[in-house]
């Protein structure tokens, strides 16, 4: 992801107290499908940070927080749900130009487990 | 000189020069020429309504595969299965959304509601993510080489030129979207 530095002060962002809780990972601890989003070095970090926000609900924290994780692991686990959930939401993410995966909780199909480094992190991170 | 977007009380506005709209204009047609599916021989118009196209086949131009990505990593088999499903609706979605930020160009003064503000964000993503593939960004260095190009005096190639483009692009992405956290964060 990239952070723009051309912003002049009157854009700075302003103090925020978001509370929305995604109840997503509330569910079951036995999800079967995760929704991947993977880094890249275009799409700015205000914007996926504000796609988590307005999308899935998330606080602003939370945003932040699964955007960093994209940034320096280069993927995050993002959502959780059965197959039908993610694909949804997958597709969504296309639609706002971010490069979302699915793939099996138990590591994904096709055997892409650890190729980014990040892979099975996200479960330790979740609540 | 573009203003940067902006939230008030009339929702977010922004302010472009008839050349930046014209230039904004350009881009986005670009990539809505891109995105429209071919018509093909033979297609049961029928499937075609409802989104479901069964020749479907996995983007050769780079640019356009990164607007329609595979949905499974490693897995061509289950991503086409996916994108006969789905990747006509996704092209609507995106062309409709370019479709509306272009019908925004015709005035100096945008304003946007949120449904417009989104449209145009996703909008300025896909001309941005079109025009990195173009600049060949493939990670962080490429992108931080790219945005050190800003003096228009500059500009002597193509790749100059097209450096130039997408960096304004970006700055005004940017500004969009701090606009529309602050909007989001007042309808909280």
């Amino acid at each position: 992801m990239t952070l723009s530095v051309a912003l002049g002060p009157d854009t700075q962002e302003g103090t925020r107290t978001g509370t929305a809780e995604s109840t997503d990972f509330l569910a079951a601890p036995d999800i079967p499908w995760n929704l991947v989003i993977w880094n890249d070095p275009v799409n700015l970090m205000s914007y996926v940070s504000y796609v988590f926000q307005s999308y899935f609900g998330y606080s602003e924290t939370k945003a932040n927080k699964l955007m960093m994780e994209v940034h320096k692991k280069g993927r995050s686990i993002v959502a959780s749900g059965s197959k039908e959930q993610v694909e949804r939401h997958a597709v969504a993410m296309h639609g706002f130009g971010l490069w979302a995966t699915v793939e099996k909780a138990s590591g994904g199909p096709g055997g892409n487990s650890g190729k980014s480094g990040g892979s099975g992190q996200g479960k330790g991170k979740r609540g | 000189m573009a203003k940067a977007f902006k939230y008030g009380l009339k929702g977010i506005t922004g302010y472009l020069e008839p050349t930046e709209r014209e230039l904004l204009r350009s881009l986005i047609d670009d990539v809505i020429s891109m995105l429209q599916p071919e018509e093909r021989e033979g297609q049961d118009p029928l499937a075609a309504m409802i989104g479901l196209d069964m020749d479907v086949a996995e983007p050769t131009d780079r640019a356009v595969k990164r607007l329609l990505p595979n949905v499974v990593k490693n897995d061509g088999a289950a991503s086409l299965e996916f994108r006969q499903l789905t990747e006509r609706s996704l092209r609507e979605t995106k062309i409709g959304a370019l479709r509306a930020a272009a019908l925004d160009l015709d005035k100096d003064e945008i304003v946007l509601t949120p449904e417009g503000a989104r449209h145009w964000s996703m909008a300025l993503n896909d001309v941005r993510l079109v025009l990195a593939e173009r600049l060949d960004i493939q990670d962080e260095e490429d992108a931080e080489h790219v945005h050190l190009m800003q003096d228009w005096s500059q500009a002597e190639d193509v790749e100059s030129y097209l450096a130039l483009v997408y960096n304004f692009a970006t700055w005004l992405q940017e500004s969009l979207v701090q606009a529309m956290l602050q909007s989001l964060d007042t309808r909280r």
